[in-house]
């Protein structure tokens, strides 16, 4: 009897954590994705709400009103119309077309949903209509504006434009785009131009995963920017040959050199001596595979192919092909991260949020989302990159007077005629500390198609600093 | 002097809910103008107060624990009202039925010294109910676990819990261990294949208790574990269903609209409600499929909000833990092993049906003790109350006799 008495207690112990866990896992995944299940769009409750309240306005980084309600209650976007076209992902619409713009994903914020008993209360007895939250966004419509003008009319691609310091995003565009104040048709349009290719889209990133690869060699092996392969035209593993653009071959290279002219067979042979465990490692530590749950942006989780691949396999993801799929967005983190002396800041979208009195309801802070490299290996992947603008592949990125660093690629897609041209980079000076990603889908060469592209956005942000 | 500290402890137990089901139902009636709700606002706080206060006069029982159960009752019989004013008034009846139930448990306890002779009989007639599914069942949820006789479908699983718990702390009183563990053998093994998981996932937790507390015997423990993990892995290896339920709770989000829609729904209700709740018949927690079942929490925490859905889990950590001390206080091994059973299956319950509701746990289809809409439901959870109440009862009929032992010492 005594001993099944002394039991009773452990009985007690276990069960009062089983419950309190309940209460702290309900608590605190509330707390922390709450919003997020607000704002979905499998929320009907949220039309209700919608009728009830006028829903805030939203502002630009320089306090450009770019989405509003008219007196009619419609609600309208930037008066023009290339503004508003290259907002339209970032800021999604009201209807949710876009999926996770700033229309919807901070719907809890534009429609006061932390509005208390007594403001709802007031509401409901007087018959008037609340007002939401205003909101400032960390886009630049301006430069949004810009990018339209210099990015191929006829292309599917993304652009993103970050503060590598802050993490605030001052572009996040995607082609092709839609008239928001007219969405007729648009749902329907056979090229989807609702999806954000920016976040949403997911693709190889060629020749731009070769600066991962490269953190990875710096990470594993001594020097390795003197680490020297040698470069036949062509490499043979297993059943494949890997060759290099227009069959250039380099003879004797360092990594260095590799990374410059963009050697396919170098950086291939890298990823056979460096394994598939270590290149994942890297990649990982870059944000891969992670479960990625920011708290202003809703992004694809980018992918780093799968363990147990054959050789031929691992040696293309050295070049970036594979099975790699990585969003714009997240290339962009890449090269943000190489800039910030290795620390990854989260992407921002949301600078500020007031009610309609002017009282702040959310501040932006920003926040370190991983730590890839340490100060040196950032410091020495930068310094290949600037080589890459200067001398290499990247040339068509330099801005005559700016420290640019970057990196170029084309990544093969099956059933593609044209390869799509990548641009990751960003000015090495921090007081201009912008990072960029431009891809230009089935265009070419990233040298040729996207780094003029970079240039352009490089010489803005100078004369606009 | 007693009477009176006995009628102060009365009002607190009774007047905060009489106050809560009076207000509530007014509410309801003066939204809807349902004469129901309005007959309602008047005969739950006077039930309330008879079964919590007046009852525990005839029949002495622990009434912190009737107050508890009492509450979450009504709390059941308003959320269903409310969701579906019929639903309401069914639960109503099953609740009576339910009260009618815990009496004769109640007496059965009491009376269990001139009962032993039933105990054969109750596993014979388990066993035999535990096989009526698989003769006539139906399918529902994936599982076949439901009977119909007469029109009136009923779940055997539900009604065996309570022989379950009698039988084993019966057999396991005795150290009879062996027939204790064949007996919840044979029961799982019906359960598997009704494919009933979440009902086996009960009884197998409270029949591993039971045993490790009876016998202290770790390598009984480590047996349970063994041939519950093995039954875990065949059961998923063999049921997509249960795969399904698995994914589900790994990423609801990758198809909201599909297999996830309930999951998703109720963590959609559930962040609606928010820390303070839509408020009473405000909420739309009617969307959420099978709300008035499985997934009646997140009604509850939709229209009351987050602190009154984990004051709820509380409610019934609490219902445990005097559950527990009835055990403590109780004086023979049968008391011991059967209050505590009692006490853990429904705690297990609990646990099982509001983490797969806030997706901490992938979701099984049992019900939510006291307030889920339900008639077996309902009447086995009381059940197994009134057997817990039975050894309190016995409990305090033991202190009497210590008392009168002692006086009779004094006037010697």
């Amino acid at each position: 009897m005594k001993l099944m008495k002394k039991k009773l207690r452990l009985m007690v112990v276990i069960m009062s954590v089983m419950m309190i866990s309940l209460i702290v896992y309900g608590a605190v995944s509330l707390g922390a994705s709450g919003n997020r299940w607000f704002s979905s769009s499998v929320n009907t409750a949220l039309r209700k709400v919608k009728s009830d309240v006028i829903p805030g306005r939203i502002y630009d980084r320089d306090n450009v009103p770019i989405a509003f309600n008219n007196d009619q209650g419609e609600r309208l976007y930037h008066p023009d119309e290339l503004t508003r076209r290259s907002l339209a992902h970032a800021v999604g619409t009201k209807s949710g077309l876009v999926k996770n713009g700033a229309e919807t994903f901070f719907s809890y914020l534009l429609y006061a949903y932390d509005a208390g008993y007594f403001t709802r209360l007031s509401a409901a007895l007087t018959g008037n209509l609340r007002h939401g939250h205003n909101l400032r966004l960390s886009l630049s419509s301006r430069l949004s504006r810009y990018v339209i003008d210099h990015f191929p009319s006829d292309k599917s691609g993304a652009v993103v434009v970050m503060n590598y310091r802050t993490g605030e995003v001052l572009v996040l565009s995607s082609f092709p785009n839609f008239d928001p104040n007219n969405q007729k048709g648009v749902a329907s349009d056979p090229k989807k131009p609702y999806i954000n290719n920016a976040t949403q889209w997911r693709s190889a990133p060629g020749s731009t995963f070769k600066v991962i690869t490269l953190a990875a060699a710096i990470k594993n092996i001594p020097d390795a920017l003197n680490h020297t392969y040698t470069c036949n035209g062509a490499l043979e593993v297993g059943d494949i040959t890997i060759t290099d653009a227009g069959m250039a071959s380099h003879g004797e290279i360092t990594l260095q050199k590799a990374l410059t002219v963009s050697c396919n067979i170098a950086f291939a042979q890298l990823a056979l001596e460096l394994g598939d465990e270590k290149l994942r490692e890297t990649a990982q530590a870059f944000g891969l595979d992670d479960h990625i749950l920011f708290s202003d942006l809703v992004v694809e989780n980018s992918i780093y192919p799968k363990r147990n691949r054959t050789a031929r396999e691992i040696a293309w993801t050295g070049p970036g092909q594979s099975a790699l799929a990585v969003t714009p967005l997240q290339m962009c983190m890449v090269a943000a991260a190489i800039a910030n002396d290795g620390e990854m800041m989260e992407p921002k979208l949301l600078l500020q949020a007031v009610d309609n009195s002017r009282v702040g309801k959310a501040q932006m802070s920003a926040n370190v989302y991983k730590t890839p490299l340490t100060k040196p290996e950032a410091d020495l992947l930068t310094q290949a990159m600037r080589e890459v603008v200067k001398s290499g592949t990247g040339r068509r990125a330099a801005v005559p007077g700016l420290p640019i660093a970057g990196k170029t690629g084309s990544s093969q897609i099956d059933g593609q005629e044209k390869t799509n041209a990548w641009f990751i980079g960003f000015i090495d000076d921090k007081t201009l500390p912008y990072a960029v990603c431009v891809v230009v889908n089935d265009a070419g060469e990233g040298s040729r198609q996207a780094a003029p592209i970079a240039a352009k956005i490089f010489e803005f942000l100078n004369q606009n600093r | 002097m007693r009477n009176k500290k006995r009628s102060d402890q009365n009002k607190w137990l009774t007047l905060p809910g009489m106050l809560f089901f009076f207000t509530a139902f007014l509410l309801l009636g003066l939204r809807d103008f349902d004469y129901r709700a309005f007959v309602l606002a008047a005969a739950m706080p006077l039930g309330f107060y008879l079964l919590t206060a007046v009852l525990p006069r005839f029949l002495p029982a622990d009434r912190l624990l009737l107050c508890l159960v009492n509450f979450l009752c009504g709390l059941g019989i308003l959320t269903l009202f409310r969701l579906n004013p019929d639903r309401g008034i069914d639960q109503v009846f099953n609740y009576l039925v339910g009260v009618l139930g815990m009496v004769i448990c109640l007496l059965i306890i009491r009376f269990w010294h001139r009962l032993r002779w039933l105990l054969p009989i109750i596993i014979l007639i388990s066993l035999l109910l535990m096989g009526l599914p698989l003769l006539f069942g139906q399918v529902r949820n994936g599982a076949k676990a439901w009977v119909s006789v007469f029109g009136v479908s009923f779940q055997p699983s539900e009604i065996v819990k309570v022989a379950l718990l009698l039988v084993m702390a019966s057999l396991l009183s005795h150290r009879m261990v062996i027939p204790a563990l064949a007996f919840a053998a044979v029961c799982l093994g019906f359960l598997f294949m009704q494919r009933d998981l979440g009902t086996a996932l009960l009884y197998y937790a409270s029949a591993l208790i039971l045993v490790y507390v009876s016998t202290g015997s770790l390598s009984f423990i480590g047996l349970g574990l063994l041939g519950g993990g093995t039954a875990a892995y065949l059961g998923y290896q063999m049921n997509t269903y249960v795969q399904n339920r698995v994914k589900i709770w790994q990423n609801p989000w990758a198809d909201p609209y599909g297999v996830s829609y309930q999951v998703v729904q109720s963590m959609v209700a559930m962040v609606n409600g928010g820390a303070w709740g839509t408020g009473l018949g405000l909420g739309n927690a009617r969307i959420i499929p099978e709300v008035q079942t499985d997934f009646i929490f997140a009604a509850i925490f939709h229209e009351f909000g987050l602190l009154f859905g984990m004051g709820i889990i509380l409610v019934y950590l609490m219902i445990f833990v005097r559950g527990v001390s009835i055990s403590k206080r109780a004086r023979t091994r049968f008391h011991v092993l059967l209050s505590l059973g009692c006490s853990a299956i429904i705690a297990i319950q609990t646990f099982v049906i509001i983490g797969g509701n806030i997706n901490m746990i992938p979701l099984t289809g049992v019900t939510l003790p006291f307030i889920s809409y339900g008639g077996t439901s309902m009447v086995s959870s009381l059940c197994i109350m009134g057997l817990l109440q039975g050894v309190a009862n016995a409990n305090q009929r033991g202190l009497e006799e210590d008392e009168m032992i002692a006086m009779l010492g004094e006037d010697r």
